[in-house]
Parts: structure tokens; C-alpha cells; sequence
């Protein structure tokens, strides 16, 4: 039944019915290839500058891999004190009420609102040898500020906001009539929290560790006053990027962010792939 | 029993790691006196850094603002292949080291960079000069208000776009008189951690600053330097008014959550894939 | 206007919501689209909008050809089920909206609107409502405005989406009416989609139903409950008691009531089945029809529904006849009374697959 309009709509893509899609879908795309694209592609181009196996050589320098694993490492560690606490915060957020609760739960976010060269002056003048902290810790034997210490303590700061705010929705959401059911049925508190809260809480608490992790990696201004900055010890990458950037070494600077970008977009992509799953797995939640 | 113990866990550690570095800002700034204080944030090259860290937002979050507009309509009106990959386009940014956010104009405009012969023979600084100092900024800071404006649009669906249209609205009035005044709030919000963000950025516009004193420094390299020079109490005095902003930062997002409940974990939820065909 | 619907197929992805759909709609009628989720409604008011295009066929606004006509050309007035009030404007002025958003050459003047505007309230009875906001309304108030709105623009039809599925039974019976009148009074062109069988009989001139994207019937309301072409329509419309028809000896049977000869049930399938309504089941003595047992009674106000147990039938199907309380009060049948069974009307269709 071919009549001469649907012979016109053939091989006519159907014309969209809000306005403005060319409008917005171009724009975004050229700001993000002139901001994001084509300045990231220049960090790819120029780490092979050199050829591979300058490439190699640098990635693979001991200072190099200090650094890498220094970063690496303590933003596990942070991310890992992080999720603990994490969960016993927002469970506490959630669950209980005492006073100043809601601005206590506000000033969850300072971390994120917080200036991170202002965080890091804090923080060392907290956990120097003569700070609030630092003299308690001394008499111990502890030194946190200008040792890799404190380098964790300064990651585990810079991600607690991530796995508390990503746990809180997630326990809101819990329906207490579950828990409630599984009470009815004979479960004690122990129990329950295992088999119906935990499974319901670990994707949520593994995106918060992945979130903080990621963050953590790259950061730069609240670690660099708190570290001693000594290299093969307390050097953490991007310092050890800046300090190649103003020698110039720009195919060096390149090679490490080329490794450093190429984790933290896998570990994006996983985060990502996660949450899809996750909200799959419990029906859209 | 349990539950105290779990409060005071939580209370002690948001204690340790949030409340005492929150003090030790302030203790500090006031070590000298108030009188101290007031001399170091009234210093020429402080001021001048106040003032580059206002020009650097003012310039950066309304381009973000306009962006982040755009690519959430785009986002939640329309469907076309490819958008979820838009999306973790937009995130990018977070998984990307400040540090070589900066580095990545320099190796676009920086002398040894792709265009910095064309820069240098027409005498235009790009890198260690305050455009470099603004497109780090902007680069950092882009996906905040985008990330918080796709869910709100999302949630907020095609109706009152669809029922507008079909009154004989055009599409810039559907924009202005029914899209907008909806997403206001969620607007705001974006702009509060844009600005936050923009002003307190560090790694990026340290590499791309060349810290030129009075000229280059923005507020949070002023800290730095202060502190490198050991003059602790001008830096933390300076710092200071950081962490006021920080506070009035998060003051303005407590009052907006409370108004607008959904803004509050709108960003961090996985995000929606198309809608379901309603027949 | 008229509407016409000519070959009309929408996809999405590889789901087709409409399938090579024929329609017409005469001007000043009310024609109701009738159908269970997913059969395709919603997207064919839509189409009809503006606000899908379809992939094949051709929509048409007094013969003439609409289909790629934009949303706001089409002077069509929509009304959805959540209402989609701007909530950022009061009643005034989400009705005064269309108004407004003119171009300046065929912009009223202010002085217009706000007489059109107070006309329509005057219409919908929200006059006092002019200054407040939508959250300050009910769910049938809303409705209300929603309308008004939608009449502003003096629009060729009205496209009405499920627009009473968000309110109570007794707001919904209320506007019904009230949207019947206003019709009869307007006698604007109207196409109301639901899935609400009784609301599509109460209110439309003409009902489409629909089902899986496809047109099963076409008809007025009596039509479509009396005479039925398929066993969905049949079934959509009202209880129904399903029972196998069998041939025997070149008669046909349900249970053992012959109801016909055989040649006359030919439906060209092998298995049959005849649908029977509630209350087309006589109800007699014992041995005056097929044996069966009351297994529950139920008073409706004005009705009474009886399950009955039928011989040879499973326990845990039983039959729902309907009988007038009258009837009952006559009666008084009893749980575990024995009951004769016949049938006043019946209509075999072929087995489904």
C-alpha cells in the first residue's frame, strides 16, 4: 500500500520532534572534542614521540615505578580505609538521628568543596612533628607528616565523601519491610545484615571504593605539602609529571600520564559497566 | 549498645578527618592576631590573586553553564546511538589527574607545543598567562553542572516540552518559559560545585600558571607560594577565605537539597538508559 | 476536521507499536481508542499529534496530507494523563500560554487574552482558581485546567491520552460526564485514548479497539459489546465465561447443551470455544438445563453474581452467571444448591493457538 508520502519518508530519517537536537548535539561535541578530545590526543601523540622504546624506558625507570606504585598503593589503602568507615558513617547517617546529625552530614561534602592546597596545608599542619596530631603521634615513634603516612591520610580525606554519598541513596532505598520480613522470619541482626543487607549494599560500596580510588590516584595539591616529596619514597607520580614538564622532558611527562590516563579510564569503564549491571540485577533501582 | 558504638566510630572519624583540618585552617590563620590577619589578605599580590580567581570563574562556569545546558538537553530529550558514550565522555575529566589536565594545553599552546609558533609570532600567551589559567579551569570543571543537569532533565521527561510545542510555542520560547524555570534548582546546584571547583583548582593551574606573582597566581597558588616561603600565617590567612567559600559552598547546596530532595544523589545514580515505550 | 489514517506502521527498534493502521474520524466526533497496554494506542494519538512521526503511511487533516506537518502547525490540543501543567505558572496563565507564545503578528491583545482566558475558566468552572498554582489543585481540577489550556488555541481537535487514569472512580465518573457534555456542546473533533472499557462506552461516539498494534474492531459502543468480531474484543469488553465447543454427530455442543447444528460454528479451526457473558446464563430448576451447583453468592448492590459448578466442568473453573437482585430476592439461591443451566446468547470463536 505504497502511497506517495510513505514513498517519501523512504530513506528519510525521521525528522526529530523536539527542536534544537543539531543545535546541542553539535555544540557538545565540539566543545568537547576542542576542550577534551584533541588536548588528550596531544598526551598520546607526544608520549610517542620518542618511539617505543623510549617510551618503555621511561615507564619503566625505578623512580618511575616508584612513583607509580607509591600512588597507586596508598590510594588503595585510602580507598580501602575509606570504605569501612565509609559504611559505618553513612549507616550512621541513615539510620540513626542524634544531634547536629544534618550538618554533620553536610559538612560530609567539605572534602569536595574544599580547595585541595587548602586541605593540604591543613593537613600538615595537623601532622607535623610539632602539629595538633603530629605531637601526640611523635612520643610513639609515628611520623605521618612527610612520609608516605601521610600521603595516605591525605587520600583517605580526599575520598570520603565518594563512598559515603554512593552508599547513602542505596540505604535510603533499602526497604525496611525486608529487613522487617527477614526479623519476622527468624533472622538476628548479624544474620540479616549478611544475607539481605550486604548483598544488597556491595556494588554501591564497590563503586565507592572504585570512585575513590580513582580520585585518589591523580591527586595532587592536597598530597604534595603532606609528602616529603623524596623521590623512590615518598614521590608521587603527577609531582614526578611536573617536575619533567619544567625540564621540559615533555615525552617523559607524557609516557607516565599515558599509563596513569590508561588506568584511570579502565577503571572509569569498569566503574561504568558496574553500575549498569547493578541496576540491571535489581531492576532499575 | 552497638548502635553508640557505631556513632561515636563515625563521629570520631568524620572528627579526625574533617573538623580538625577545618580548624587548623582557622587556628592558624589567626596564630598572630586578628590584626596579622587582617594585613596578609590585604596585601596587593593576595588581592590580585582574589581578583584572578574571580575573573578565572566568572569567565569559566558560565561557558560551563551554557555547555552543560546544551548537553543535557541533548541528553534527556532525545534518543540517538551512542549517547551513553557522550555521557562517560562528559565524566572524563574526573578520571584525568589535575596535573595532566594542565599539561595537556601546554602541549597544545606551549612554546613547544602544537600551535606555539603561530602563538608566539602573533605575540598571543596562551600558557603562563591567564587564558591557559582559564581553559585548565574550564577543562577541570565542565562536567559538574552537565552532571547535575541530565538527571534532573531526565526525571523531569518530555511532557511539558511536547504539551508546549503543541500550544504553538517555538522552540527557544519552550526553552525560556517551561524548560528552564523546571530545572532551575538543579542549575544552581551545578553552578555552586562549578564555582567551588573553579575557584579552589590547584594541580591544573599550577602547571599551567608559571606562577607569575600579581599576574599568573590565582588564590590557592598564592597558598602555595605563602607556604613555601614559610610565611604560615599569611598562607593559612588566605586559606582562610578559601575555606569560607568552601562553607558558604556548602551552606548554599544544604539549602538547595532541602528545597529540591532529588538534587541530592542525582549525579551519582547510574544513569538512565531510554526511557520505556509507553503504548 | 477529519482525520484520516492511511497505512499508518510505527517501530521502535524491532517492536511494532502500529502495524498498517486504516482509520477514519468524522468531524465532531469522539472516537475512543480502546486497548490493553502495548497495543499501540498511545502511540497512535501521537502520530496523530504530531509528536511521533510514522515510518510508513499518512495521516490526514481534511484530506490533506498532515503527516510531516510539526507539532505546532497542526492546532491540535493536547491532553495527558499527568496533566503536564507548567508548575511555575498559575492557572491563568498556563491556559493564557498558548496564547502568548503567538507570533506578534497573530498575537492577541493582552486585553483579548485575559477575556479568552476567563471565558475558558468560566467553561471549566475554575474561575475561582485563576491565581493559584497547579500543586494547589486537585487531580480532577487539574484535569481541568489542562483542558482549558488545550481549548485556548482553538485547536481542529482534541488528543486526550488516559487523561482520567490518575484519578478516583468517582472523579473519573463525574468528568466523564462532564467531558460528554462539553462535547456535545462544542462539538470539537476529539480522540480519547484508554484502556478503561467502560469509560470508552460511556463517552465516545465510536470505539477503535486495539490490540498488539493492530485494529480488531470498529464501531459504536452497543456494536462493540453486542456483536463482536474476535474473541479479544469479546473478552475486552466485559466478563466472560469461556467453555469448549464440541461437535457430535453433526451437532454442536457445550456441555451437554446443543446449541446448534454444526455447519453453523464453522469458524474454519478444529477447536472451538464458545463465550458466553455473565448474565446471558439462565438460571433454572435442576432438570431443566445442565446440571450444576452454586458454589458462592455474591451481592452487588443492584446485581448478583453466582459461581456455579458445572457437571463434567473442573472444580476450580466455575462459571460467573449474573442475575437482577430482584431475580434473587425471588429465588434465594443457596451455596450447594442444585441448578439447571441454559444459555440465552453465546458466540463461538476459534481456539487460540
Amino acid at each position: 500500500m505504497a502511497t506517495t508520502a510513505s514513498v517519501a519518508l523512504e530513506g528519510r530519517k525521521p525528522r526529530r520532534v523536539l527542536p534544537g537536537f543539531g543545535l546541542t548535539l553539535g555544540y557538545t561535541m565540539l566543545y568537547l572534542s576542542l576542550l577534551v578530545l584533541i588536548p588528550l590526543s596531544a598526551v598520546f601523540i607526544r608520549s610517542l614521540s620518542g618511539g617505543w622504546g623510549h617510551f618503555w624506558e621511561t615507564v619503566t625507570a625505578p623512580r618511575v615505578l616508584a612513583s607509580l606504585r607509591l600512588s597507586f598503593g596508598a590510594s588503595l589503602i585510602a580507598a580501602l580505609i575509606n570504605v569501612l568507615f565509609g559504611l559505618i558513617v553513612s549507616w550512621v547517617l541513615v539510620r540513626y538521628t542524634f544531634p547536629f546529625k544534618r550538618f554533620i552530614d553536610a559538612m560530609v561534602d567539605l572534602p569536595f568543596a574544599l580547595p585541595t592546597a587548602v586541605a593540604g596545608i591543613a593537613l600538615t599542619a595537623l601532622y607535623a612533628p610539632n602539629g595538633w596530631i603530629g605531637a601526640w603521634l611523635k612520643p610513639l615513634g609515628i611520623n605521618v607528616a612527610f612520609t608516605p603516612l601521610g600521603i595516605v591520610v591525605a587520600l583517605t580525606f580526599i575520598g570520603l565523601p565518594f563512598v559515603v554519598r554512593t552508599l547513602q541513596p542505596v540505604l535510603e532505598e533499602l526497604d525496611k519491610e525486608v529487613e522487617q520480613a527477614a526479623a519476622s522470619l527468624g533472622a538476628s541482626a548479624v544474620q540479616a545484615f549478611c544475607r539481605v543487607i550486604f548483598p544488597a549494599l556491595w556494588p554501591a560500596l564497590l563503586t565507592g571504593f572504585a570512585l575513590a580510588f580513582a580520585r585518589a590516584v591523580g591527586e595532587y595539591g592536597s598530597v604534595i605539602f603532606i609528602a616529603g616529596n623524596m623521590p623512590m619514597r615518598s614521590e608521587i607520580a603527577p609531582l614526578l609529571i611536573v617536575g619533567k614538564l619544567e625540564q621540559y622532558d615533555y615525552a617523559g611527562a607524557t609516557a607516565i600520564a599515558v599509563v596513569m590516563l590508561v588506568l584511570s579510564f579502565a577503571l572509569m569503564f569498569g566503574i561504568n559497566a558496574l553500575q549498569n549491571w547493578a541496576s540491571t540485577r535489581h531492576g532499575e533501582r | 549498645m552497638g548502635r553508640l558504638l557505631l556513632i561515636v566510630t563515625a563521629l570520631l572519624f568524620l572528627g579526625l578527618f574533617l573538623a580538625l583540618p577545618l580548624l587548623a585552617v582557622f587556628a592558624q590563620a589567626l596564630a598572630k592576631g586578628f590584626g596579622a590577619y587582617y594585613i596578609a589578605i590585604s596585601q596587593p599580590m593576595a588581592w590580585a590573586a582574589v581578583k584572578l580567581t574571580l575573573l578565572v570563574a566568572g569567565i569559566a562556569v558560565p561557558l560551563n553553564l551554557i555547555f552543560g545546558v546544551a548537553a543535557a538537553w541533548a541528553v534527556a530529550k532525545f534518543d540517538f546511538r551512542g549517547k551513553s558514550a557522550l555521557i562517560t565522555l562528559i565524566d572524563l575529566p574526573f578520571a584525568v589527574s589535575p596535573v595532566i589536565a594542565g599539561m595537556i594545553f601546554i602541549l597544545v599552546f606551549g612554546t613547544h607545543g602544537w600551535f606555539g609558533g603561530f602563538l608566539r609570532a602573533h605575540h598571543i600567551r596562551v600558557v603562563f598567562a591567564v587564558p591557559g589559567i582559564v581553559l585548565a579551569t574550564i577543562f577541570v570543571t565542565f562536567p559538574f553542572i552537565a552532571r547535575e543537569l541530565i538527571p534532573v532533565m531526565q526525571a523531569q521527561g518530555k511532557e511539558d516540552e511536547e504539551t508546549a510545542l503543541s500550544l504553538g510555542a517555538t522552540g527557544w520560547q519552550t526553552f525560556w518559559r517551561v524548560t528552564l524555570p523546571n530545572i532551575r534548582w538543579g542549575l544552581l546546584y551545578g553552578v555552586l560545585l562549578c564555582n567551588a571547583r573553579a575557584m579552589g583548582e590547584f594541580g591544573a593551574v599550577s602547571v599551567v600558571s608559571g606562577h607569575i606573582r600579581g599576574v599568573t597566581n590565582t588564590m590557592p597558588l598564592h597558598v602555595e607560594i605563602l607556604y613555601n616561603e614559610y610565611n604560615y600565617a599569611a598562607a593559612f590567612a588566605v586559606a582562610s577565605l578559601l575555606a569560607l567559600l568552601a562553607l558558604l559552598t556548602l551552606a548554599g547546596k544544604s539549602i538547595l537539597e532541602w528545597r529540591q530532595p532529588e538534587l541530592r544523589h542525582a549525579a551519582r545514580r547510574p544513569r538512565d538508559r531510554t526511557r520505556r515505550v509507553n503504548t | 476536521m477529519s482525520i484520516a489514517l492511511r497505512g499508518v506502521t510505527k517501530q521502535f527498534g524491532e517492536y511494532a507499536a502500529v502495524e498498517n493502521i486504516d482509520l477514519d474520524v468524522a468531524t465532531g466526533a469522539l472516537m475512543a481508542l480502546l486497548g490493553p497496554s502495548g497495543s499501540g494506542k498511545t502511540t497512535l494519538l501521537r502520530i496523530i499529534g504530531g509528536l511521533e512521526k510514522p515510518d510508513e503511511g499518512q495521516v490526514l487533516f481534511d484530506g490533506q496530507d498532515a503527516t510531516l506537518w510539526p507539532i505546532g502547525d497542526r492546532k491540535v490540543g493536547f491532553v495527558f494523563q499527568q496533566y503536564a501543567l507548567f508548575r511555575h505558572m498559575t492557572v491563568f496563565e498556563n491556559v493564557a500560554f498558548g496564547l502568548k507564545v503567538k507570533r506578534r503578528r497573530e498575537r492577541p491583545t493582552a486585553a483579548d487574552i485575559r477575556k479568552k482566558v476567563q471565558d475558558l475558566l468560566a467553561l471549566v468552572q475554575l474561575s475561582w482558581a485563576h491565581d493559584r498554582y497547579p500543586a494547589q489543585l486537585s487531580g480532577g481540577q487539574r484535569q481541568r485546567v489542562a483542558l482549558a489550556r488545550a481549548m485556548a488555541i482553538d485547536p481542529k481537535v482534541l488528543l486526550l491520552d488516559e487523561p482520567f487514569g490518575a484519578l478516583d472512580s468517582q472523579v473519573r465518573h463525574e468528568l466523564r460526564r462532564w467531558l460528554r457534555r462539553l462535547h456535545d456542546e462544542l462539538h470539537f473533533t476529539s480522540i480519547i485514548v484508554t484502556h478503561d472499557q467502560q469509560e470508552a462506552i460511556e463517552v465516545a461516539d465510536s470505539v477503535v479497539v486495539l490490540n498488539q498494534g493492530r485494529i480488531e474492531q470498529v464501531g459504536i459502543p452497543g456494536d462493540i459489546y453486542d456483536m463482536p468480531k474476535s474473541a479479544f474484543v469479546h473478552r475486552f469488553l466485559g466478563q466472560v465465561n469461556e467453555l469448549p465447543v464440541q461437535l457430535r454427530d453433526g451437532r454442536a455442543y457445550v456441555g451437554p447443551i446443543d446449541i446448534s447444528a454444526a455447519a453453523d460454528v464453522q469458524t474454519g479451526s478444529t477447536k472451538n470455544i464458545a463465550l458466553i457473558r455473565p448474565h446471558e446464563i439462565e438460571i433454572g430448576p435442576a432438570a431443566a438445563g445442565w446440571p450444576a451447583t452454586v458454589v458462592a453468592v455474591r451481592v452487588i448492590g443492584p446485581i448478583v453474581r453466582l459461581e456455579l459448578c458445572a457437571a463434567g466442568q473442573p472444580l476450580h473453573e466455575p462459571l460467573e452467571a449474573e442475575i437482577s437482585s430482584e431475580r434473587f430476592e425471588a429465588e434465594r439461591f443457596t451455596i450447594g444448591q442444585k441448578v439447571g443451566l441454559r444459555f440465552r446468547r453465546w458466540q463461538v470463536y476459534p481456539a487460540a493457538a
